[in-house]
């Protein structure tokens, strides 16, 4: 076993606020995912919201204390040095407030004047390392090891694998990737698609991987939105996928509300159904789709799972 | 995608006169078509300085021109007068009348940092993006655009209580921003959510838009929080000189 999949096998669990609403799913699978796998996931204590894509706009370093008092508890009350966010806001949240940390000395001193004001010990860039769901199953357990526990494989099922903006944008906050020797690259990433190939899938040549799905103005500006959603589901349906497969809940629920809105608004329909990329896994693995939440989707994907000899 | 630029000639600037004699002469028509001079005298010298003063706008001093931003931009593929670095440019060289014509759609950056990831002098001109649109609002160029309604409504919520209850943050946007909840696709999209879902998970989620989940002993962080927030937003209004703009349009809510 190499060090990050040791490292990998007990990790502080950041869910956030989207998976305990519309991602619940994900929640669900992440979890079935992880206990199928043999790998702990201990909830940090009290966690509150990293900021999403909002507070930001009201005040950056505000963003970067609540981010970083998620990583204080999970390093000085928890003694945990992985922090797993499979949130793609979480994540992307966390990393910027640690580059942020490490680079910027006017955060630092907001930071540590907030969390003593907050009463709680300040975080040091450095204590934890913060990683995604994709981070995780790919370094903990990897393509072999998946391919040995596979009972159900995702052969003949076509997926485009979209990563949406905040997983590789921008890139400096990403300072593992682009390194070469297996690393996420930030312009063509791959880790999902690496982790449903194991899982027996047909990945298809999909190229708006990290396009933008309007998320940030799904409801202030919703017809921008709409008008990028289509976009992502036309270009996966050219792609001659049946699923697109998500690893963020509000790239995942933007890309189904606006799958509706684009139907009663604009009279298009694409038909193409979506997925967290761990509901998938965890059928492969040989759960019951109900146990990955796959009746809580809005996109109903159960006709074409049965069809495809996966449900 | 190529870069989209605004035609030099716009039609208000086009002028035909149907009857004009010039030194005996006789133009009249279309012969008579002229261009408006586009000489711009109405600089907004420090107007470079108070976007660097806002959040997110500190680094556009540092821009080249070279379009990067532009090319990649999400919005821009959408709606050509979306335009960053036009923008930028405008803002560098104090062409603030100019920058004006586009106030109503510059907030509609979607924040996908295409540009931050496409440009080279490091300028995030998603931040330029953010900060500009604020000064618009605090300026009174504009009013409070839907997004920052959200992001405040959004922001309000997490000092409060810590954490995000989705279904409350969209209902008091929409009650703030005075739009019907009701919505033909947002009731199609419910309904779907609903039909499948077990009765335990539909009380649960019930249960979260009545008790809002909360972090606890937050108290001490909200009042920090918010404490921070205030200061920043009176340092922010002084480097934008508002008060002395308060005084001259006699808007006290602007200061």
């Amino acid at each position: 076993m190499t060090d990050k999949a040791e490292k990998y096998q007990r990790v502080a669990y950041y869910p956030g606020c989207a998976l305990e609403g519309t991602g619940h799913a994900y929640n669900r699978s992440t979890k079935a995912v992880g206990k199928k796998l043999g790998l702990d996931l201990v909830e940090v204590d009290n966690w509150n919201c990293c900021g999403a894509m909002e507070v930001k706009n009201v005040d950056p370093k505000i963003q970067t204390y609540l981010s970083s008092r998620v990583m204080s508890i999970a390093a000085n009350e928890m003694d945990m040095d992985v922090v797993m966010a499979p949130c793609n806001g979480c994540y992307h949240n966390l990393k910027k407030a640690e580059y942020d940390l490490t680079n910027d000395d006017q955060s630092v001193a907001v930071v540590d004047k907030l969390s003593k004001k907050a009463g709680h010990k300040t975080y040091e860039s450095g204590q934890v390392e913060t990683i995604h769901a994709l981070d995780w199953i790919k370094d903990a357990i990897g393509e072999d090891g998946l391919r040995e526990r596979v009972k159900n494989s995702l052969s003949g099922l076509k997926v485009a694998n979209y990563y949406g903006c905040m997983y590789t944008r921008p890139r400096h906050i990403f300072p593992e990737k682009d390194q070469g020797n297996g690393s996420e690259s930030t312009s063509k990433p791959h880790f999902m698609d690496d982790l449903l190939a194991a899982a027996g899938a047909e990945n298809v040549d999909f190229p708006l991987k990290t396009a933008c799905c309007g998320g940030a103005h799904t409801l202030s500006d919703s017809d921008t939105s709409t008008k990028l959603v289509l976009n992502i589901l036309r270009a996966a349906k050219l792609s001659g996928a049946d699923v697109i497969a998500t690893e963020c809940p509000t790239c995942h629920s933007g890309l189904e509300m606006h799958q509706i809105r684009a139907e009663k608004k604009f009279g298009e329909k694409v038909d193409v159904k979506i997925l967290y990329f761990t509901q998938l896994l965890g059928m492969a693995l040989g759960l019951k789709p109900r146990k990955v939440g796959v009746h809580e989707n809005i996109s109903k994907s159960m006709p074409l799972l049965k069809e495809k000899g996966i449900a | 995608m190529p870069i989209h630029e605004k035609s030099l000639i716009r039609p208000e600037d086009l002028h035909t006169h149907d009857e004009l004699v010039i030194d005996g002469v006789d133009v009249s028509g279309h012969w008579s078509t002229f261009i408006e001079s586009r000489v711009v005298s109405d600089y907004n010298e420090a107007l470079q300085d108070e976007i660097e003063a806002l959040p997110g706008g500190e680094y556009i001093h540092r821009c080249w021109q070279c379009g990067s931003c532009t090319n990649s931009c999400t919005v821009n593929a959408i709606n050509p007068d979306f335009n960053p670095r036009y923008w930028i440019y405008l803002i560098r060289m104090g062409m603030e009348s100019e920058l004006l014509r586009d106030k109503d759609i510059i907030w509609q950056c979607v924040s996908c940092n295409k540009c931050t990831y496409a440009c080279p002098r490091d300028v995030f001109p998603e931040g330029v993006m953010k900060a500009t649109a604020h000064w618009l609002e605090r300026k009174g160029h504009t009013s409070t655009s839907p997004s920052t309604h959200f992001d405040t409504v959004f922001t309000e919520q997490i000092v409060a209580t810590g954490k995000i209850e989705e279904s409350r943050t969209i209902r008091r946007f929409f009650q703030r921003t005075k739009q019907s909840l009701m919505q033909d696709w947002m009731i199609e999209m419910v309904k779907k959510m609903v039909s499948g879902l077990p009765v335990g998970l539909l009380a649960r989620m019930g249960l979260a838009t009545l008790v809002a989940p909360k972090t606890k002993d937050w108290s001490r962080a909200s009042a920090a929080i918010q404490e921070y927030i205030d200061e920043q937003h009176e340092k922010q209004g002084e480097a934008l000189d508002l008060v002395k703009l308060a005084r001259q349009t006699g808007d006290t809510k602007a200061a």
